[in-house]
């Protein structure tokens, strides 16, 4: 090309002419024109065999010089004819139309069928496109809306950056007279929000000309004036509508066009809505790092790039925010002003005040919607508007998905019921059971309204069609609803659900049982491999109490509705207890809970928010708090904004939360300013303890080799892609912070460590080769002996040491040996005989035995005591005389294995709390360490005794390593110092000086000051490679 | 040889076989180097060796479990698979060892092998012959050894 064309004046070109020219066309033209743009229109224009061969106006190839001489005169004139047609008056144009061109109009009209609503009438200035035709006053004009791009082939990568240009095009609204055809087109704003809702038969137009130059020539003003006509199929139920609101959400940045449009018209909402996307989007203001968003922002942002939801599974470091920063995301409501209610007589304990403030807003709640203050308000993203049509209609548009109704979006929408997010110790089960008590469902089965259940068959099918379709693996989770889908009101009319983890399935039960009175409440416990799976059964109970487990199993299993189970039944209430177990929406369980019919719902949880700002939304959705379960809504208005660092979108959340949250903290107060609970001090100290030479030389060793492993990581760049080993690395620093016999336990005992298991697969060895080599292999009855040999632990040594095993391996002939031994008897590495029997094997048949003890070394014979344990011994000894019982926290299960054999040297008695105790074996612990007062210490893993578990029994607790994240400690410590604690409370941490632990210390702090509004990706990603540096300097 | 070094798997065997010893053998260790042991062996009953005491000795090696004991008799006995040098084919002393075998094993084996002499597995071919074309008279001559050279002397 000799001169140069700039995409610019193709495409300005391009917006005049349309699609009929071949950019090959308006090259040359603008060639000829020596790039004057008016000049190069005029050429176009004026020229009447100008336009190439090339029809479809968007050529596959563009020729060059041959296609100079063409044919297609006619074109000029009847182009716009032929392609033209009007949306509004279907019919009344030729019908052969263009491939470009929306076709169909009459189909569409009998499709809506439904009335057309008159929005507003504007005028408009159009530009002409041609010259010398005529246009005067009061004609009616006709508009051509282009097709969807989708339908034009663009031909990528041919240079010209044409697919601009196609996206232009195909943006172009054309008008025209029915005399002369083609005048001009409309405003690119207008023929922006108009093209998609006039596509979808949303908005019907009509125009007239009110002025226009009386000759015209390219580019005068025509002054239209355009009535625009809104279809009443828009005022679908809301719900129906957001659907397609999900599946636009593709182009997030993309404002919908309808309030676009309804602001072009002039309209302007008599009711404005708090929040609307143009605040969103042309945020200039940076964030005031010392707001107070801006200190909690990062704190779940930085969780964002390791928190992928792959499965829902905890990531073991996994960071959750503090409990102020909870505050400062959910914000703490004045709720001191609530009304009081009084418990009724059935509950057998005094109630305090702001119990009884819990229980008046709760039962509020539960009325339902009129009546609440919430429901009155319009929903935040909503705007009302008066049309001018005659019937004086007020319609209510979403500032955000476009959507229009003719209901009131109120904030409450459909949920009834809430979350109560009293942070830990203040009563939440207490309150809860009051509420059981005022309101227990049974008896007013009468009042229980029987559009209830058919109300809910929507809301079900909602949240199948809410899942939005871009999101593919949320679809996929979501299939599981098809199943629930063709509920009918068959449902047995329940009374209350109560979910719970596990650990607290008793606790609930000896709650009710204690505080109400006998014979109010049945309770039946849903749990365990011979429950009644029977709906009538179910349904008869006033409280049902199961596990999440039992939900996810039951949610999972074939026909939950026809099997019975809790999904058979339609719940007067469902309470999630520690509600943030749902709070991966991913995850089976949360769906699960959402799944539940129900009429009123609760969420209780101390910690509405554990990590991302996400977990909100799968609470929400679970109260189906709409629109808000809409994962597409939510992400584009409160998710994105947010990690965006946009403070509206948290804003948003406050102000969905503010009616159906009630959140008070040990801090908050009565109206009088007292404090509602006063509980007995805490002194909560760290202790600094410090390595013995020996643990020290043995620490420095390990962590040599653990820095020459990350720094060749940082070396080749690859600290992130190498996380799970970092972690690994760092794990084994932070056992041997506790006791150096830590990082020799063993790991890979899990996969045989069912010895039953163990047995069956020696056994079906001896049945699959029967035939073959089946002496070779052990005898059942030996494998029996074996097996039970391991099982009671006996104590057998290694035949070639002769020592107790040490990491025994077992061969496939069921002999048992230490792994070192059996490798140095073989000649080569791989494979050898067993020294027993002189039977063949490879290295990969040897299974690792399971053992009773987790330690390569037996640990009972060569004990020492750490420096922790020293110090965790001498302050338990100075607390055994005043009798008062402490707790013992470690999140190493095997270094409570550890603290056993100097408890019981020390005739400590102690308990011991994991994960590993059924529900039966932890209440009965739970129960011995509160009655017995022999019992002094128990010990505890930090994953076990975080949730739900009461433990004012103990005045002391020991945190024995620091945690990753500090609010997972807070709230094991809180277990003891929370309402029913006398006592004051005495909290020692222990940090080990000169160690990783200590630097643990530190990223937590430097995150602190890491803070200074939001970060991007890439500075998150460095922060972390920072700390993770840290770690290892 | 330092027996200071000595692994704990031959301190144990050597206190085991001192405090349980197998019946109709004797094994102690030296004083001088505990590797090396003295060892006796009742003949066994109802074998031409009954009422003979058989002295050997026994060495472990460096290598020892990992490697058999080197075992040889002292006392002279006529053995189709005992050499005149006392060197004794048995093969846990050879190719078939295992290191889950000890010391008491295998002086039991050998204890064994009096009790069942493998003519067929020689290592001592004129012995072995006499023991195949006449073996009541090889018998005798084993008897009369044993009167001759393991009467307890």
């Amino acid at each position: 090309m000799g001169n140069k064309v700039t995409e610019e004046l193709l495409s300005t070109v391009r917006t005049i002419v349309g699609s009929a020219y071949s950019d090959m066309d308006i090259i040359r033209a603008l060639h000829m024109a020596n790039n004057d743009v008016t000049a190069a229109i005029n050429i176009i224009f004026d020229t009447p065999s100008f336009k190439s061969k090339e029809r479809s106006g968007f050529p596959k190839k563009p020729k060059l010089l041959s296609s100079d001489v063409v044919n297609s005169n006619q074109n000029g004139g009847q182009k716009s004819n032929c392609s033209l047609e009007n949306e509004g008056n279907g019919g009344r144009c030729p019908s052969n139309s263009g491939d470009d061109v929306v076709e169909d109009v009459a189909r569409c009209e009998s499709l809506m069928g439904s009335e057309w609503w008159f929005v507003g009438c504007r005028e408009v200035a159009g530009l002409s496109t041609c010259r010398g035709r005529r246009i005067k006053a009061g004609d009616e004009v006709d508009f051509t809306f282009p097709l969807k791009s989708s339908s034009i082939s663009p031909s990528p990568g041919k240079g010209f950056g044409r697919g601009r240009q196609v996206a232009a095009c195909s943006e172009i609204v054309r008008f025209s007279t029915k005399d002369s055809g083609e005048i001009g087109r409309i405003p690119k704003e207008w023929a922006r929000c108009l093209l998609p809702i006039v596509r979808d038969k949303k908005i019907r137009i009509e125009g007239h000309c009110k002025s226009a130059p009386d000759i015209l020539s390219i580019m005068d003003t025509i002054v239209l004036s355009i009535s625009v006509y809104i279809n009443s199929s828009m005022f679908l139920k809301q719900n129906k509508t957001s659907l397609k609101a999900a599946n636009n959400s593709t182009e997030e940045t993309v404002v919908p066009p309808l309030p676009t449009l309804f602001r072009l018209l002039g309209l302007t909402p008599f009711k404005k809505a708090e929040f609307t996307p143009s605040d969103l989007y042309t945020r200039k203001r940076p964030l005031d790092p010392k707001d107070s968003y801006g200190l909690c922002a990062p704190m779940l942002l930085a969780n964002k790039p390791k928190n992928p939801g792959r499965n829902g599974g905890e990531v073991e470091n996994e960071e959750s925010i503090s409990d102020a920063d909870l505050d400062n995301i959910v914000g703490v409501g004045d709720s001191s002003q609530l009304e009081e209610m009084d418990p009724p007589s059935t509950l057998q304990c005094e109630l305090r005040p702001y119990q009884k403030q819990a229980l008046h807003w709760m039962i509020q709640l539960e009325k339902g919607q009129c009546i609440d203050e919430g429901a009155m308000t319009l929903h935040p993203c909503w705007e009302a508007y008066r049309l001018a049509d005659k019937r004086d209609r007020v319609i209510y548009l979403n500032a955000f998905s476009g959507d229009a109704t003719t209901e009131f979006p109120s904030t409450l929408q459909m949920a009834r019921g809430g979350i109560l997010a009293d942070s830990m110790g203040l009563g939440k089960t207490i309150m809860t059971i009051a509420l059981l008590l005022a309101h227990s469902g049974h008896g007013l089965s009468g009042s229980h309204p029987t559009s209830q259940s058919s109300s809910e068959d929507i809301e079900i099918s909602d949240i199948s069609d809410h899942s939005p379709s871009n999101l593919p693996k949320k679809v996929t989770s979501f299939s599981g609803f098809d199943k629930f889908m063709k509920r009918k009101n068959t449902l047995a009319d329940g009374g209350s659900l109560i979910i719970c983890p596990m650990t607290l399935l008793g606790q609930w039960k000896a709650e009710i049982e204690t505080h109400a009175q006998p014979g109010s409440l049945s309770v039946y416990v849903h749990y365990g491999q011979s429950r009644q799976k029977d709906a009538k059964f179910l349904a008869q109970s006033d409280v049902v109490i199961t596990s999440y487990g039992v939900l996810a199993s039951e949610f999972s299993a074939e026909n939950p509705k026809d099997n019975g189970g809790l999904y058979s039944v339609s719940w007067f209430r469902v309470v999630l207890d520690e509600a943030h177990t749902i709070k991966s929406s991913k995850s089976q369980i949360s769906v699960a809970a959402a799944a539940l019919v129900a009429g009123r719902r609760w969420c209780l949880t101390g910690t509405p928010i554990q990590n991302n700002l996400e977990d909100i939304y799968s609470l929400l959705r679970f109260l189906r708090v709409e629109p808000w379960g809409n994962w597409a809504w939510w992400n584009k208005l409160i998710q994105k904004p947010f990690e965006e660092g946009d403070e509206r979108g948290l804003n948003l959340v406050q102000s969905i939360l503010k009616p159906i949250m009630l959140r008070r903290t040990k801090f908050s107060t009565d109206r009088d300013g007292r404090p509602i609970l006063v509980l007995p001090p805490a002194d909560i100290q760290v202790i600094y303890c410090e390595l013995t030479e020996a643990e020290k030389d043995f620490y420095e060793a390990l962590f040599k080799r653990s820095k020459v492993k990350f720094d060749q990581f940082v070396e080749q760049g690859r600290v992130l892609h190498n996380y799970a080993s970092i972690l690994e690395l760092l794990l084994r620093l932070r056992q041997c912070c506790d006791h150096p016999f830590l990082v020799m336990s063993r790991g890979d005992t899990q996969e045989f460590s069912d010895l039953n298991k163990l047995a069956r697969r020696f056994l079906k060895g001896s049945q699959n080769s029967l035939e073959g080599e089946a002496k070779d292999l052990p005898s059942r009855a030996y494998v029996q002996e074996v097996v039970e040999e391991m099982r009671k632990g006996e104590h057998v040594e290694c035949p070639i040491c002769l020592e107790a095993f040490e990491d025994a391996v077992l061969t496939p002939c069921a002999h048992r040996l230490c792994r070192e031994c059996l490798l140095s008897s073989w000649r080569n590495s791989a494979s050898g005989l067993c020294p027993v029997c002189r039977k063949n094997m490879s290295k990969q048949d040897l299974i690792t035995a399971p053992t009773e003890s987790r330690f390569q070394v037996d640990v009972e014979k060569n004990w020492v005591e750490s420096s922790k344990v020293n110090i965790l011994l001498r302050e338990l000894e100075s607390l055994r005389l005043s009798g008062s019982k402490s707790i013992v926290f470690s999140q190493w299960t095997a270094f409570l294995d550890l603290l056993q054999i100097p408890l019981s040297r020390s005739n400590i008695p102690f308990l011991r709390l994991d994960g590993t105790l059924n529900q039966q074996q932890r209440e009965q612990v739970l129960k011995q360490f509160s009655e017995d007062s022999d019992i002094l210490v128990l010990l505890m893993s930090l994953k076990a005794g975080g949730v739900g578990i009461n433990l004012t029994a103990a005045s002391n607790a020991f945190v024995l390593d620091p945690w990753w994240n500090p609010a997972v400690e807070e709230q094991a410590v809180m277990r003891i110092h929370r309402i029913g604690q006398t006592k004051r409370v005495m909290i020692r941490r222990f940090i080990m000086k000169g160690t990783v632990e200590e630097k643990m210390e530190a990223v937590q702090a430097r995150k602190q000051r890491l803070i200074s509004g939001a970060l991007t990706d890439q500075e998150v990603r460095t922060a972390r490679i920072e700390e993770l540096k840290m770690l290892f300097t | 040889m330092a027996n200071s070094n000595l692994p704990r798997r031959i301190i144990k065997e050597t206190q085991r076989l001192l405090s349980e010893p197998a019946p109709g053998i004797s094994a102690s260790p030296s004083e001088e180097n505990m590797r090396y042991f003295n060892v006796m062996i009742l003949g066994p009953a109802q074998s031409p060796y009954e009422g003979g005491v058989f002295k050997l000795e026994l060495f472990l090696p460096e290598e020892y479990p990992m490697a058999p004991p080197k075992v040889r008799f002292l006392t002279k006995i006529y053995h189709p698979n005992i050499d005149k040098l006392g060197r004794i084919c048995l093969d846990i002393l050879k190719d078939k060892w295992s290191p889950a075998l000890q010391i008491r094993t295998v002086l039991l084996s050998i204890q064994a092998l009096l009790s069942a002499p493998n003519p067929d597995d020689p290592l001592s071919e004129n012995i072995a012959k006499h023991w195949k074309t006449n073996e009541a008279e090889a018998v005798e001559t084993a008897k009369e050894w044993t009167r001759l050279y393991a009467s307890g002397e």
